[in-house]
């Protein structure tokens, strides 16, 4: 199981930075070992040098795509210039007055925002009962639970489709948001994270007259806190960025989702580049506003889960 | 779709868990008891209504839907195995099947050591590497359509990005997805560029954990660099390998989204994946019940390979 | 967030007391204003405005019906039609296309639509659209497919304009001579898809299915020499898949960019290729044994779970017979209209470039009609078209993809 050092190592990055992470690669630290530090000073630089190459490379797609959605007329014969003669912000307003991605984002919003907090929830109770409810057949019932891990949502497109159509939630945001209420990995995630909290909290508790529910709501989570930003962050996304489903089961443009309006986009207008990759910097913006937030909580997060 | 289920390092504690035994609770009252089952029945039904009704449910009906012909618009009608044979039959089963073993055989490697590199280099006290952390892991959380179309652009073949620049070094580039057999090679590119950054945190995180102790002996001992990575390092990390190897696997044989999006599964079907075929199957070609029989057949083959693997690790992975 | 949860969920109810509201009261006659829903790909890439045109004639006269517009791109539109019918979310009125008519009407998708005013249509075209004597669909245009040419480039290369009377030789000569890859320029382009290779079959004396229509029959010396003019033209005269040929708008992108001497496709490009800095003009499609154009027709029908089938009937009707329609089609050059009036289609022949419109009425002396199968017709389409670009791939010889086709079609048609 991780260990605290791990979780400290990550959280602390410029306390920690000289320390332990340091020596993994083989880098000495200075004090012991000063005859080679020229050399390993070069090689320090030079691998800033190429881990900067490498970022630049990784980060040129979405520059490409910021300059081409500020081009006007992106894509009708050649590719745009790296810095546009005359940028403009057309493409952004026809998004939002010409198509209706104002509504689109408040789709995709609603779905994520609902779902993350469902999963939440059936994650944390499943995780406390995996935990801490020790009961007949445990063992069965999560290893059960696991196996859906391998059972991906296009496999069962057909018979949730149907059964979706029998419940007469095709094309509504209820039928959108139900098979994504519970997922193995949320589960797993936190119920991990739990049996990492000290025993003692919940006797101490228990002593006090604390019943299971109270002990969940005021020791268990509050101790959770990376583990749940590591969900919050998992479940946004998978929601956000979510498209099979969303195209098969939300048929009315109104109720359309971001990818999905995005996908569309493409057919419609084959040539305006522009406004495609408006609406891609348009879809990754919430995204990423999610993850500067819970950044320092995702390796941590994955850390506790015990995948080391 | 979440990513990241962590499967296999749990399997084990299903065969032994750390929790005490139910056997324990024996001796309470009858009241307590009955308290206690609604208290477990409270915590674990928000749960499993859901999986058993979205993912345990539609999975039995798959089977039985497979055992029919149906275009979803007219009743079903009872075909025995008939779908099962047809699909046998059809030279594409092979081919969708062929394509994306193709893609897990071309996106692993590159993922794994691009991940890997990235997070050796992560690791050490370099300036910056939030940023560079971020910087990285921010494909991870762009949707796959805006991937797909982003790529698709820089990969354009008479304009894109990628082929001018080529062209300015005197190389006539490919035609990239447009070109049969440079289709499946782009969704790969692609599919790499976006998932390294998660493999990066996830190779990351195992290697904070590992005990300082042991680099220090190594280097008493006079090993290298490249020594120290080879056996202590890689050894160590192979939890996290193994989990990236899992899950990718499993992820990669219901590669869909970057196909839809990238080349549709063509030019000519020569991109397309298993789970393309199954959205074809039902969606464009009205036939539910070969898409729910080539469904079956996918989980089995998953099944089979997670099992093999599970099996395998005891040779090569080190739990410590 | 509960609250929207609960929102969330109350709205799923109203959807299901709607739908189950609708089932209960089927048809009933639109008293207030209704809205009926119309999803379409004709007019996309061009043609919006067009169609925008009709809807606001038809809501001006109709003033209690609003006709709300889902446009989607043709090689979408099948497989979202096919998901709305599943999931019982039709639009009120769709396009539909004359080979997959058939199959929908067999399955109970399309609703009888009444029509007052049968003279008005060529009366081949409504009859393509009923069966047991009750009309489920109405034609909503027809068009065909001729052969674009560049004339300055045919003028730069010294090579006499194509005519009527070209065949697959003069075209292949001509071709040649065009090509100047040195430049840029090619000679010709065809797409290799099913579409072109049945009416190539046809103008090589083939037949694509057999009699029984259970079968196929092209893998036959016509069928392979077919086959073959289609894809020796890729790498010689026409731009190769690696180049990006096949990909969506490439080749008239080629066109436009004045890269392209000659460019086989259908009348339905003529608004796309009308701003272009050279001169251009059409002629009928060579033949080889027989002279044989493509001719396709789209039509519309009236979902049979619409809740207003009779607005939507009204629309359909309008859109397919209406003054407005065909005005706006015979001047925008958008196809042309499934009239039977003779006389408004003559003032097509004036209507600016291309030159020669006649040859749109001339291709219709000898037409392929695309084949049509009872069951399994876009999947039996989607093979055809793989099957060849395998071989233009170089991936398989032609005999190879032919037999592979044949193969497969008939497990996909048979029985």
């Amino acid at each position: 199981m991780a260990d605290a050092t791990m979780a400290d190592a990550t959280t602390t990055d410029a306390t920690t930075a000289d320390a332990t992470p340091v020596r993994s690669v083989g880098r000495p630290s200075l004090k012991r070992d000063t005859r080679s530090g020229t050399r390993r000073t070069v090689g320090f630089v030079l691998l800033h040098v190429v881990m900067i190459i490498g970022a630049l490379l990784m980060f040129f797609p979405f520059l490409w795509t910021i300059i081409t959605s500020i081009s006007p007329g992106a894509g009708l014969t050649l590719a745009p210039a790296l810095f546009p003669d005359n940028p403009s912000l057309a493409a952004y307003l026809q998004l939002f007055t010409e198509r209706p991605f104002g509504q689109v984002m408040v789709n995709s919003l609603l779905l994520a925002v609902i779902t993350t907090v469902v999963q939440l929830f059936t994650s944390a109770t499943a995780g406390y009962a995996f935990s801490r409810l020790p009961f007949r057949g445990q063992g069965v019932v999560f290893a059960i639970y696991l196996a859906t891990m391998m059972i991906p949502l296009q496999v069962l497109i057909v018979p949730l489709f149907s059964e979706l159509k029998a419940f007469g939630l095709l094309n509504t945001y209820l039928g959108a948001l139900l098979p994504t209420f519970a997922t193995a990995f949320g589960i797993f995630l936190l119920r991990q994270a739990i049996n990492q909290v000290p025993r003692e909290l919940d006797e101490a508790a228990t002593i006090d007259g604390a019943g299971h529910f109270r002990i969940f709501w005021t020791i268990i989570l509050p101790n959770i806190r990376p583990a749940l930003a590591t969900l919050v962050v998992f479940a946004f996304m998978g929601s956000w960025n979510s498209f099979l489903w969303p195209l098969v089961v939300l048929r009315s443009p109104e109720l359309q989702t971001l990818p999905v309006a995005l996908a569309g986009l493409v057919g419609q207008y084959t040539t305006q580049w522009d406004v495609v990759m408006a609406g891609s910097v348009v879809s990754v913006l919430p995204m990423l506003a999610l993850y500067i937030f819970a950044q320092k909580y995702i390796i941590q997060g994955v850390a506790s889960s015990g995948i080391k | 779709m979440t990513t990241i289920p962590a499967v296999l390092p749990a399997v084990d504690e299903v065969v032994q868990p750390n929790a005490p035994r139910p056997s324990a609770r024996r001796g309470r009252s009858r009241r307590a008891r009955v308290t206690y089952a609604l208290t477990v029945l409270a915590f674990i039904l928000p749960s499993a209504i859901p999986l058993a009704m979205f993912t345990l449910g539609p999975m039995v009906a798959a089977a039985w839907v497979s055992l029919h012909e149906w275009n979803l618009l007219a009743p079903m009608t009872w075909v025995g195995l008939d779908n099962y044979r047809s699909l046998l039959a059809d030279p594409r089963t092979g081919d969708v099947f062929l394509h994306t073993i193709y893609y897990i055989a071309g996106y692993l490697p590159l993922v794994y050591i691009g991940g890997l590199t990235l997070a050796l280099a992560l690791n050490t006290a370099l300036k910056g590497r939030s940023l560079l952390r971020g910087v990285y892991f921010l494909p991870v959380i762009t949707s796959w359509i805006v991937v797909a179309l982003v790529w698709r652009w820089l990969l354009n073949p008479s304009n894109g990005i990628v082929n001018t620049v080529l062209e300015a070094f005197g190389i006539a580039g490919p035609g990239w997805w447009s070109d049969p057999a440079w289709a499946m090679p782009s969704i790969i590119l692609a599919s790499a560029w976006k998932d390294i950054g998660f493999v990066m945190v996830i190779l990351l995180a195992g290697l904070q954990a590992i005990n300082q102790d042991l680099y220090d002996a190594a280097k008493v001992d006079g090993a290298g660099w490249w020594r120290r990575l080879v056996s202590v390092t890689l050894p160590l990390l192979s939890p996290s390998t193994f989990f990236v190897v899992v899950i990718s696997l499993i992820n990669g044989f219901q590669v869909f989204d970057q196909v839809y999006a990238m080349t549709g599964g063509g030019p000519g079907g020569a991109s397309q994946v298993v789970v393309q075929q199954i959205y074809d199957l039902t969606f464009r070609y009205g036939k539910a019940g070969e898409a729910s029989a080539l469904s079956w057949l996918l989980f089995a083959v998953v099944l089979f390979v997670t099992v093999i693997q599970i099996r395998g690790q005891k040779r090569w992975v080190n739990y410590g | 967030m509960n609250r929207k949860l609960v929102a969330t969920a109350g709205l799923a109810a109203c959807a299901a007391l709607v739908m189950s509201g609708c089932a209960a009261t089927p048809s009933a006659a639109p008293a207030g204003p209704v809205t009926i829903t119309y999803s379409n790909f004709i007019s996309n890439d061009g043609n919006e405005d067009n169609l925008s045109k009709i809807v606001d004639a038809f809501e001006k006269e109709n003033k209690n019906i609003t006709v709300d517009v889902k446009t989607l791109p043709y090689g979408d539109y099948g497989t979202a039609l096919q998901t709305d019918l599943a999931a019982g979310t039709a639009a009120d009125v769709f396009d539909i296309e004359y080979s997959n008519y058939a199959s929908y009407q067999a399955n109970g998708v399309l609703a009888e639509i009444p029509v007052d005013n049968a003279d008005a249509y060529r009366g081949t075209l409504l009859d393509a659209y009923a069966t047991d004597g009750k009309q489920y669909a109405l034609p909503s245009s027809f068009s065909d497919v001729v052969l674009y040419y560049n004339a300055d480039l045919f003028d730069a290369a010294g090579v006499d304009y194509p005519t009527n009377d070209w065949t697959w030789e003069d075209e292949k000569a001509a071709a040649l001579k065009l090509t100047d890859k040195a430049k840029g320029v090619w000679g010709d382009h065809q797409p290799v898809s099913f579409y072109e290779y049945y009416k190539a079959l046809a103008q090589n004396g083939g037949d694509f299915l057999a009699k029984d229509g259970k079968s196929v029959a092209f893998n036959s010396p016509e069928g392979i020499e077919a086959a073959k003019w289609l894809v020796e033209k890729s790498g010689t005269v026409m731009p190769t898949i690696e180049q990006g040929q096949g990909t969506a708008d490439f080749d008239t992108n080629l066109f436009k960019d004045g890269k392209l001497a000659m460019l086989h496709t259908g009348i339905w490009v003529f608004g796309a290729v009308a701003d272009v800095p050279f001169t251009w003009d059409i002629a009928v499609e060579p033949g080889n044994t027989d002279k044989a154009s493509a001719v396709f027709s789209n039509a519309v029908g009236v979902s049979a779970t619409s809740k207003h089938t009779e607005a939507a009937a009204k629309w359909a009707e309008f859109l397919t017979s209406s003054d407005t329609m065909v005005q706006t089609r015979l001047d925008a050059g958008w196809e042309l209209p499934p009239i039977s009036d003779e006389d408004a289609l003559a003032t097509y022949l004036d209507k600016g470039a291309p030159a020669n419109r006649k040859a749109v009425f001339d291709s219709l002396d000898g037409i392929a009609l695309p084949p049509v199968v009872a069951k399994g017709q876009t999947e039996m389409q989607d093979i055809t078209g793989e099957e060849l670009v395998e071989a233009q791939a170089g991936r398989k010889t032609v005999e190879e993809a032919l037999k592979s086709a044949e193969k497969r079609i008939n497990a996909v048609i048979g029985g």
